[in-house]
């Protein structure tokens, strides 16, 4: 891991009624660092997100980003949704400030951010379409570029790829690394595809479920940048035989 | 362009294509005048009574449109409240509810004995009628909102006055231009239900009343006619409002303004627009 440690999720539990959805998960992420979370339904992947982005109180535990207790309280991180929760009404300039509209009111700034943050990043030709006449795909990029223009450190990307199909997931998916290896944020990667959690992270986080929590974590030093060829590279099918095992069981 | 125009005529030519079949009918049938008399005689009449007619009109029309706005006005301020606060909400359906199930008729005498003979009694009846659809029509709307999208703005702090105006208020408009289209439809009828009574200021209503008591078909018609103009131009009012109003879900994208800030890129791109613009509406 490199550097101090940039989000640290201190022995988080989360109890509603009966029903134990986190129990005790730890994990710390480095600054600049790509950390997957993969594990089945139900082991409390998206309670995670929700402590982590504020969203909830936790029962027990805490959460600091940068050492600072941030438990419980919204406005510190950047959060993607498997649904792009494109607002239909603003443009893809407008849907990429909103963090701005909703809170502090949208600069000439802002705009001139959003306009190059979505060239750069191959929206150029869109910029001031709505977002029904954009492909999925498209779409979730408006969705990161929303995401990365709040000007958080720390991103919760919480199964992005996950409704689009596999041709244009792969295509997002080194899109994502491009846009990670240039921007420099702390990356939270929740996904079902083991594929994809090996080949885009650092580090493979593997939860059990019922009660949640972090059972093991694969690192992955395959060095980048990755790209077609990782996939089949022997590193990267040894990483992901590991993190199969974890949640399959050995005989896998 | 050309298509534009074309699609603009088209209901025109609808419109008269029914004036065409109604003279036809009457003349083929051999339709007496005094049972339905045909178009042109109604269109006599009109320009025959215009001093009458248009202050009769000027009337109905003053009922129609301030009932109208005062009905939508209430309904949409109603349904915020009601979505704003559960408890509101609860309190208040049945007796919305309750107050639509009054017949409007039943409703305008009481309505006359508490407000006069003047224009209020005929304002309240379309208001009544009116609000009803939007109330349940924004209410809708505002449930209709991603509740994911509403924990995306809550993670990104987003103020919750910012959040009613950027989210949630525009998720209304669709549904409440779908209630504004039928309350311009339901307002003429209220005016008329209201003009059935006693009243000082006539309107068209009570002129279509006196003129059927004089077995003066050409003038019914022609106070029918103008009645069916007040409706059918507020509703083609409102969809055009419609338009402008959520640009989003006829164009590609969006008007550019040109803004003084902007530098010389932009100001390509807005000339640009405003040649593909039409067109991009078509889609």
């Amino acid at each position: 891991m490199a550097g101090a440690s940039k989000l640290v999720v201190d022995r988080v539990t989360c109890r509603f009624g009966e029903t134990l959805a986190l129990s005790e998960a730890s994990l710390e992420v480095g600054a600049g660092e790509f950390v997957s979370i993969v594990g089945p339904s139900g082991c409390g992947k998206s309670t995670l997100f929700n402590v982590v982005s504020g969203l909830l109180s936790p029962t027990s535990g805490r959460v600091s980003i940068d050492g600072r207790d941030i438990t419980g309280s919204t406005g510190h991180v950047g959060y993607m949704f498997q649904k792009d929760l494109l607002v239909p009404w603003r443009t893809v300039v407008g849907n990429i400030v909103l963090g701005a509209a909703l809170t502090r009111g949208v600069t000439d700034r802002d705009l001139a951010e959003a306009r190059e943050l979505g060239t750069r990043y191959g929206l150029g030709g869109f910029l001031d379409h709505y977002p029904h006449a954009l492909s999925g795909g498209m779409r979730q990029r408006v969705a990161l570029m929303r995401t990365l223009a709040m000007h958080e450190d720390v991103l919760l990307l919480d199964e992005p790829f996950g409704a689009l199909d596999s041709q244009t997931r792969l295509e997002m998916q080194r899109w994502l690394l491009e846009v990670w290896g240039e921007l420099e944020r702390t990356v939270l990667f929740v996904t079902h595809d083991v594929d994809e959690a090996v080949f885009l992270a650092d580090r493979v986080a593997v939860m059990t479920p019922r009660p949640g929590r972090f059972a093991a974590e694969i690192p992955v030093p395959i060095p980048r940048p990755r790209d077609l060829s990782t996939l089949t590279d022997p590193a990267f099918v040894e990483r992901k035989r590991s993190v199969l095992d974890l949640l399959y069981g050995a005989a896998a | 362009m050309r298509s534009r125009a074309v699609r603009l005529l088209v209901p025109v030519i609808g419109i008269l294509a029914v004036f065409a079949l109604w003279d036809l009918l009457v003349r083929a049938f051999d339709v007496r005048p005094s049972t339905v008399p045909p178009p042109g005689d109604v269109l006599r009449a009109i320009a025959d009574d215009r001093d009458v007619l248009s202050d009769r009109t000027r009337t109905t029309l003053t009922e129609a449109v301030v009932g109208f706005t005062l009905g939508s006005a209430i309904g949409f301020v109603l349904a915020v409240l009601m979505s704003r606060w559960p408890l509101v909400r609860r309190l208040l359906y049945p007796v919305l509810i309750a107050s639509q199930a009054i017949p409007p008729p039943a409703m305008a005498a009481p309505l006359v004995i508490v407000l006069g003979f003047g224009l209020a009694p005929k304002i309240a009846v379309i208001a009544l009628w009116v609000f009803f659809p939007v109330v349940v029509n924004v209410l809708d709307g505002l449930a209709s909102v991603d509740r994911d999208l509403l924990n995306l703005a809550r993670i990104m702090n987003g103020r919750r006055l910012r959040v009613f105006a950027l989210i949630e208020l525009p998720a209304t408009l669709t549904p409440l231009f779908s209630a504004l289209k039928l309350g311009a439809a339901y307002s003429v009828t209220g005016a008329v239900i209201g003009e059935a009574l006693a009243s000082l200021t006539p309107g068209l209503g009570n002129y279509l009343g006196i003129k059927n008591s004089q077995l003066d078909t050409d003038a019914v018609y022609a106070a029918v006619l103008l009645l069916t103009a007040i409706g059918l131009g507020g509703f083609l009012l409102m969809s055009l409002l419609e338009r402008l109003a959520t640009p989003w879900r006829t164009r590609t994208r969006a008007r550019r303004w040109p803004r003084p800030s902007r530098t010389s890129p932009s100001a390509v791109e807005v000339s640009e627009d405003v040649s593909v613009g039409d067109r991009g509406g078509d889609r």
